[in-house]
């Protein structure tokens, strides 16, 4: 398990956290996600033999907003 | 997994005349109904003007702003339905061979979470007003409940309109355990989830609700913290019902043009509000004590001797106190005297009645019609004691010369 964050400069309100920490339960391998609109960026903790930066960063964009990997 | 979203078949273009119509009714209800003060809501007289107010903010603003923030909750509560219509409707196109899609149930659904929506907040409202209760709403706690709503409104404004990262500090981000708790509740599969989600969005307010709550706050009662909330979210379900049948997700393109919008009143809001609360305050900061020496005449000014009641004496000055304000907006009196302000009511119904002097801790409600009296002490040359009503909304001054 490794924890990684991400920045995402496009949230617009604190629903755009909640949108992103649902996809918990879209994305295997990941364990938890904390997203703050506040401080525009996603934490998230996550199996890295099962789920790789570009796969994430793919699923932030289906949810209509942009990852940057710190 | 399933899909969450409708794919929207509606042209934005009927969405923002949707928009721009309920825009149209809104200020045609603010034309048309008379007593209607302005967009400031605080505790005080003129309670159904309050309650119009709200109720247009809601239908105006209130449904994109909440809709922006609420929509998603929505579009889980009703995936359900859609995933559900769209099993039965295959399985009867499979028997039938046929491949016609039937539309899908959305609208009740909706209107389920509306309904739970709306009881939510008119239990959330009565909860505020009575806690708004046990504060003691001097016009002074009024002003300055009135700025703190109204720095709120404007950071909440320059927030959306991206101004600087700061403002983010100004939306309330839920605590993590209750978004945890109503995203993993979104997915039951019971037919109770749109009404459970629907009094969950009391967690997630948008920020035009949340200022409306500070408002229902100051109400300092029950019944007017319920209504004011009732009024608010019942505005706020037209536009919420029709955007969300339509269309169960705004696209983003959509959501950027309206969240402009909605910033752009909401800073106006704000700016009015903040304005109100420095009138009740008696600063001379505000617009109107600003500028009122800069715009008026001197036919605006109004000395005791010259004053229009008959029986002005030089210990006695006349106000009238009107449903549009008080007039003359400038009395002269003359300094290091002792006075008399008569305020004259004639069929007066609106805020104006709820005089204010705040520098001489002044607090009078005027009856409808008729004369009252109120001792001014000896001012020194020079002095201006600005005047108001308890809502910001009218104001004067009397200057000492």
């Amino acid at each position: 398990m490794i924890k990684k964050t991400f920045k995402i400069p496009d949230m617009t309100c604190s629903n755009c956290a909640m949108k992103l920490e649902s996809l918990e339960d879209i994305l295997d391998g990941v364990k938890e996600i904390n997203a703050s609109y506040h401080r525009l960026e996603m934490v998230i903790e996550y199996d890295n033999s099962k789920l790789t930066d570009e796969q994430i960063i793919t699923a932030v964009r289906k949810k209509g907003y942009t990852a940057i990997a710190q | 997994m399933s899909s969450n979203k409708q794919n929207p078949s509606v042209d934005p273009v009927i969405v923002i005349a949707l928009g721009i119509a309920l825009m149209a009714i809104a200020f045609a209800l603010l034309v048309f109904k008379p007593n209607v003060q302005s967009l400031t809501l605080t505790a005080g007289s003129g309670a159904w003007s309050q309650l119009v107010v709200a109720f247009v903010t809601g239908i105006t603003t209130g449904g994109l702003s909440c809709l922006a923030v609420q929509g998603g909750l929505l579009a889980s509560s009703l995936a359900h339905q859609i995933e559900q219509d769209y099993i039965e409707q295959a399985a009867i196109n499979k028997k039938a061979k046929q491949k016609t899609l039937k539309h899908t149930n959305t609208a009740f659904p909706i209107l389920l979470f509306l309904i739970a929506k709306l009881v939510a907040y008119t239990l959330l409202g009565a909860l505020l007003g009575w806690l708004g209760s046990f504060l003691t709403l001097s016009p002074m706690t009024r002003a300055i409940l009135m700025i703190a709503i109204g720095i709120f409104m404007i950071g909440n404004a320059l927030r959306m309109f991206n101004v600087h990262p700061i403002f983010r500090y100004f939306s309330i981000e839920p605590p993590k355990f209750i978004t945890r708790y109503i995203r993993r509740t979104a997915k039951g599969t019971d037919t109770v989830t749109p009404l459970f989600l629907g009094a969950l969005t009391v967690f997630i307010p948008c920020g035009i609700t949340q200022a409306m709550m500070a408002t229902a706050l100051g109400s300092g009662s029950i019944l007017m913290g319920a209504a004011l909330m009732f009024a608010f979210v019942l505005g706020t379900s037209p536009v919420f019902f029709i955007i969300a049948y339509l269309t169960t997700e705004l696209g983003a393109r959509l959501e950027k043009f309206f969240m402009r919008f909605v910033a752009l009143v909401v800073l106006i809001l704000g700016f009015t509000t903040l304005n109100s609360g420095l009138n009740v305050l008696g600063s001379p900061l505000s617009f109107q004590n600003l500028t009122r020496n800069l715009i008026s005449s001197n036919s605006d000014s109004v000395p005791v001797s010259e004053s229009p009641q008959p029986s002005a004496t030089d210990s006695s000055i006349f106000l009238s106190v009107k449903n549009d304000g008080y007039f003359p907006r400038t009395l002269s009196a003359p300094a290091d005297k002792a006075l008399t302000l008569n305020l004259v009511t004639n069929q007066t119904y609106s805020c104006a009645r709820d005089f204010v002097i705040p520098s001489l801790n002044v607090y009078q409600l005027l009856p409808d019609t008729g004369t009252m009296q109120v001792s001014i002490p000896a001012q020194p040359k020079g002095t201006t004691l600005f005047f108001t009503c308890s809502m910001g909304m009218y104001t004067g001054q009397i200057v000492f010369q």
